[in-house]
């Protein structure tokens, strides 16, 4: 009788886990919009230093964590000011190998003189 | 759509794709331990799914501004 039940209650257990995960990923907004993803995510970057801190107390761990420093660089500011430099170079461009050529031109008859 | 609004629309899919990466990735190693005898294939499955998701979900925000959604008062010149 026992042997029967071990893996239909072992099924069930593996069943219960399984279902459960998904449960809790669907429920905590993991699986839906972005809007609900995005809250979330603030809702987990919320709870987690005061829960890394109660875990570090409980193992007696006293070092503190290094508090992330916080960068000031903008990729899209970054991006957009790089664009403008390459365009307005390129616009320059001609007008700029016009001048440099007929400077090393006028630097060769100078030398040949 | 202002530039201001896209940015916020993009930086929402990226972290909409790491979430649901992440989301697909653990639910999918869950299975592969629990039923499939840790085969690779749920993990791979998982994430693939994830990342799937995201991307309509992505698809979804950066159309929305253009469609017509039932209710709104101003309808546009493309109604006859």
């Amino acid at each position: 009788m026992a042997t029967r039940i071990w893996p239909v209650m072992k099924l069930a257990t593996k069943v219960t886990i399984a279902g459960g995960a998904v449960y809790v990923a669907y429920d905590s907004g993991l699986l839906g919009n972005s809007e609900q993803g995005s809250e979330a995510l603030q809702k987990a970057k919320a709870v987690i230093p005061p829960a890394m801190e109660e875990w570090m107390k409980y193992f007696g761990v006293e070092a503190q964590l290094p508090t992330i420093p916080k960068i000031e660089f903008s990729p899209v500011d970054a991006w957009n000011s790089g664009v403008q430099w390459t365009i307005s170079n390129l616009s320059e461009a001609p007008t700029k190998a016009t001048e440099y050529t007929s400077q090393g031109l006028q630097y060769l008859k100078d030398l040949t003189k | 759509m202002s530039e201001k609004e896209l940015g916020k629309k993009w930086d929402r899919c990226l972290a909409d794709g790491a979430i649901k990466l992440g989301t697909g990735l653990g639910l999918g190693i869950v299975f592969s331990v629990l039923f499939f005898k840790r085969h690779t294939w749920p993990i791979s499955l998982g994430s693939g799914a994830g990342l799937g998701m995201a991307y309509a979900n992505c698809q979804n925000n950066l159309r929305s501004h253009y469609m017509l959604h039932r209710g709104d008062k101003q309808r546009g010149s493309t109604q006859c």
